[in-house]
């Protein structure tokens, strides 16, 4: 069950870590948007992909969600990080720049060769 | 850590799955209406909108399934559905449900109950605090050291914090509540109880400067059956064969000394035990080994440390004492194991009984794995409509395996009620030893955990062959109704091997049954040279009441004529133990002066008064009995046969002189041989001196045993002959008081343990073998129903029907026959050490077996054959 999204799920846990830690607490929705707006329109994101990963975030602890009030005045729960998971943003960035860092050396003589 | 936390939520959601499921939903219509807001704001419909939110959104129904899969534990689900599904199907078939679980009940209990061997005299570590730093110091080929040793590996030896020494058996009379007791303890170096770090029920073992005060540490036991569990015991005085002692502290219950075996119930300091054991060999000499020893390794001190500075020190020694010392290294075990030579021939015997109950077990299994794979074949219908509707065969595997495990659990749960009564039954055995010695078995957390994995594993055994098969149905014939296991041309199924493999088991089982009995039978069919009807027999030990040698020899002789003054008894005499006593002395004897050589044999010693022989019913073959020796006088023996023939060549030996342990005697007469001390022992020399004679010089250490010939009830007079001993003495303690008949009875003890066990685990393979094979055979025929019911319309005779099928199940019989006779041949030699007066082929066993299993086997065949000779041809061939 996890196969078809684990790729995936390893960057867009990033991703949404990320956004909380920019924006603060904020909704599914609102995080959804935020994501595809921060990728410049580049991402489509599949919204319903995003709260299997949220709800997984927030078993493992790093964030943790209550109800309350939009800013367009609707009921909608709020994803925020906990202390665990604003040191798990600066880990996982870090070793994601490592992972881009050695592949970029893979790919940059290619394009030169 | 994240991953247990996951785990943990999604475990604990299992539980409050609904509000989850209508949190979800209210946070999944937030973000739609969120979403179509947005939408309706950019100038679209509010229809469209939705559509648009339920687009990207990518499926609502996909959406929820994705959610619950994380939140909770998928596979977990499943397995509980499996779980439920299963235990419903069980209820629905209580009979095979009833009768796996019984079958593997015993197979289990069975296993469980030779392992609580296993668990106490091999695994159970012994009762001290951290018995893996506490090691027991021997020599090759001696157990036991010397006082001199032992004070040079406490000086020498750095890598111990401390080492202990114990002599292990010390009788005592006590005193206290009820009639004076004999009990036994051990005489302990001062450190013992710092060594074996014990943490003591009350008070404290002894001070380092108790060495040779007279204070003693009660065992819990005695202390709450003399003592009444007195709380302010410590500091109070006990009386030890008369002696005062101090109490300084009760040991914790269970233990029992650090031999796992022998059973001391108090503890005294080595200094102190002279007074209730005399002529302990404290001396520089290096040759009387008798203390064992036991060290504390130093906290950071390795094994192999151990073992070099033993080494070196073994070296030292050998150097100093090339005497005594040459030749003999050091050997560490851990502390409460028995010594190699023994641990050895317990591990073969255990080994030995194992393998029984796992054949049993076996025969078990094999029984249920046929009735599964019966039951599945008639599952055919569901699971193929089930793999139609989608169903994996993986899903299908792991519940019919969830069944079968299902099975062995409710089996092992048996098995475990079932070892509970049996190691119970077992630790009722008495021994036919004078000292006291601990054989309990029970069912401790080894067992249990070794039952629980042995049940899981048969239950996954179990189910693997049906489970397979039952995954794989031939889908076409399944939907059409049809059996869906037969593969096309296949003769050899299943579960034919299975029934062979069932009765070749049962065909080595039986053998060894067969041996045994006969075994238990020509046990009971030994002269044991002595008659023990109308005998009763009791020991006391007035040494431990501080009788000197001259008050012993004055009381044995009064109260043996004030027994056999009583009315009903014949005679009455006195010996140090009677025959068949695991007991008792051995030196090796030369004619006249000094030896001739090595090769002197060896000579059991037993000490007797006149009149002993006749009580016993030894008959006597030439000279006289004893009669009017004295202490001073010189010293008379009367041997056996096998004492004549071995140290005399056969020649006449009265009057002659034998010289034995330095000590010579003249030979005054022969009786008959008997058995002393197994029943299985080839006949050994015996040379019988007087008691009277002997009683200072060299006392026997446990006691003397009057022999009472009674005509009419021995039983009965118990009571009055344990009335003489107290009148002439009311402190003296008896023990040891039997019935000549229950003596001989105890010593039966190994046959007839050898004998029960192999007639039970026999005649469990034999019933569920028959079963086995009546099952393959039924099924057989229920399926060959249209082929039988066409031969009878074409004009086969009801007696030719009966006879094919009557065949086929002979045929598998011979074939199992032919299996496992050779093997149970090979494995009768195993077992030759523990038969009693046949050999381990024996000619009547081998022969009767086979034929017998046959003839069962027909039996088990002639009920379905019957029923196929009974078919109605039409009706057969309208059902199908």
């Amino acid at each position: 069950m996890d196969e078809k999204t684990d790729v995936w799920q390893g960057t867009l846990a990033l991703m949404v870590l990320r956004t909380l830690e920019m924006l603060g607490p904020q909704h599914g929705y609102g995080l959804a948007r935020r994501i595809e707006q921060t990728s410049g329109d580049r991402l489509q994101l599949n919204y319903g992909t995003l709260y299997p990963a949220l709800l997984k975030l927030e078993q493992e602890g790093f964030i943790r969600s209550h109800w309350g009030v939009s800013e367009n005045n609707r009921r909608a729960k709020f994803y925020e990080l906990t202390r665990a998971g604003q040191r798990q943003v600066k880990k996982a960035a870090a070793e994601w720049e490592e992972t881009t860092a050695i592949l970029a050396r893979f790919l940059t003589p290619a394009e030169e060769a | 850590m994240r991953k247990l936390r996951a785990l943990w939520m999604r475990f604990s959601s299992l539980l409050r799955q609904p509000r989850g499921d209508s949190d979800f939903e209210a946070e999944l219509a937030s973000h739609l209406a969120m979403h179509t807001d947005d939408g309706i704001r950019a100038g679209l419909t509010s229809q469209e909108a939705r559509r648009q939110a339920l687009i990207r959104l990518g499926g609502a129904e996909q959406t929820r399934q994705a959610y619950r899969e994380r939140r909770g534990l998928p596979w977990l689900e499943t397995l509980a559905r499996d779980l439920v599904y299963s235990l419903r199907r069980l209820v629905h078939h209580p009979g095979l449900a009833t009768i796996a679980v019984l079958s593997i009940g015993l197979g289990i209990g069975a296993n469980a109950t030779i392992f609580s061997m296993v668990s106490r005299f091999v695994l159970r570590p012994a009762p001290v605090g951290d018995p893996s730093t506490l090691l027991a110091i021997q020599r090759r080929g001696e157990n036991a050291l010397s006082w001199p040793l032992f004070h040079d590996l406490r000086e020498q030896v750095k890598s111990f914090s401390g080492v202990a020494g114990y002599f292990p058996l010390v009788p005592a009379s006590i005193g206290g509540r009820g009639e004076p007791e004999r009990v036994f303890g051990q005489a302990v170096s001062a450190n013992f109880f710092d060594v074996t770090e014990l943490r003591m029920m009350r008070g404290c073992g002894f001070a380092n400067s108790e060495e040779n005060q007279p204070v003693v540490v009660l065992g819990a036991g005695l202390w709450h059956r003399r003592f009444h569990d007195d709380p302010a015991i410590v500091g109070k005085t006990v009386t030890l064969s008369g002696h005062m002692f101090t109490v300084v502290g009760v040991a914790p219950v269970g233990f029992h000394g650090i031999d796992q075996i022998l059973e001391a119930e108090f503890w005294v300091p080595l200094g102190s035990a002279d007074q209730l054991f005399p002529n302990l060999p404290k001396g520089p000499d290096r040759n009387q080994n008798w203390l064992f020893v036991s060290g504390r390794l130093r906290p950071g001190a390795t094994r192999t440390q151990a073992a070099a500075e033993l080494n070196a020190l073994a070296e030292r020694l050998a150097r100093s004492y090339p005497n005594t010392d040459k030749d003999k290294p050091f050997v560490i075990v851990h502390t409460g194991l028995l010594p190699p030579d023994e641990q050895n021939g317990l591990l073969i015997f255990l080994t030995a009984l194992s393998v029984v109950a796992l054949l049993v077990l076996a025969i078990a299994g094999a029984n249920i794995a046929n009735l599964l794979f019966a039951q599945a074949s008639g599952r055919q219908r569901e699971m193929a409509v089930r793999l139609a509707l989608g169903a994996t065969h993986g899903r299908l595997q792991r519940q019919m395996l969830v069944e079968s495990v299902l099975l062995g659990l409710g089996g092992g749960v048996l098995g475990v009620l079932l070892s509970l009564w049996a190691t119970q039954a077992l630790s009722a055995i008495q021994l036919p030893v004078p000292t006291p010695v601990d054989m309990r078995i029970g069912v401790d957390w080894r067992v249990l955990v070794f039952t629980f994995a042995l049940s899981i594993l048969s239950g996954l055994l179990l189910g693997v062959a049906p489970a397979w098969a039952a995954a794989r149905p031939m889908l076409g014939s399944a939907l059409k109704g049809e059996d869906a296991l037969a593969r096309p041309g296949r003769r050899w199924t299943l579960r034919n091997l299975l029934a062979v493999a069932q009765i070749a088991m049962s065909v080595i089982l039986l053998s060894m049954t067969g041996l045994f009995l006969r075994s238990l039978e020509t046990a009971a069919s030994i002269n044991i040279g002595f008659r023990p009807q109308d005998r009763l027999s009791m020991s006391i030990d007035p040494r431990l009441h501080s009788y000197t040698p001259e008050q012993t020899v004055a009381f044995l002789n009064q109260l043996r004529e004030r027994v056999a003054a009583l009315p009903g008894a014949v005679s009455a005499a006195w010996t140090d133990f009677p025959p068949l006593s695991i007991a008792g002395d051995a030196v090796t004897f030369h004619v006249g002066g000094p030896s001739s050589g090595k090769n002197d044999p060896l000579a059991n010693l037993t000490r007797v008064t006149a009149g002993y022989f006749e009580t016993m019913g030894i008959p006597r073959l030439a000279g006289r009995d004893f009669g009017g020796e004295t202490a001073s006088g010189a010293k008379t023996a009367i041997v056996n046969p096998a004492f004549v023939e071995r140290v005399f060549a056969g020649e006449n030996p009265i009057g002659r002189q034998v010289t034995g342990g330095g000590v010579t005697y003249q030979i005054i007469g022969v009786v008959a041989n008997v058995k002393t001390t197994t029943l299985g022992e080839d006949l050994k020399p015996v040379l019988y001196r007087s008691l009277q004679q002997n009683v200072g010089a060299d006392p026997n250490l446990l006691g003397y045993t009057l022999v009472v010939h009674i005509a009419g009830h021995p039983a009965a007079m118990k009571e009055a002959v344990r009335r003489q001993i107290h009148a002439l003495d009311p402190s003296m303690a008896v023990f040891n008081e039997e019935t000549m008949e229950e003596h001989v009875h105890s010593a039966f003890f190994l046959p007839r343990l050898a004998a029960m066990l192999f007639g039970v685990f026999g005649g469990m393979g034999l019933v569920l073998a028959t079963v086995g094979l009546y099952g393959v055979m039924s099924y057989a025929v229920s399926r060959r129903t249209r082929e039988i019911g066409i031969r009878m319309a074409l004009g086969a005779q009801p007696g030719t029907v009966e006879r094919l099928v009557l065949r086929q199940g002979l045929v598998l019989t011979l074939l199992a026959v032919a299996l496992g006779w050779p093997a149970a041949w090979m494995l009768a030699k195993l077992a030759a050490g523990f038969l009693y007066g046949i050999h381990p082929h024996d000619a009547l066993t081998f022969a009767v077996v086979p034929p017998l299993l046959a003839a069962i086997a027909l039996v088990a065949c002639w009920i379905p054959a019957r029923r196929a000779a009974s078919i109605e041809p039409m009706e057969a061939l309208r059902t199908e």
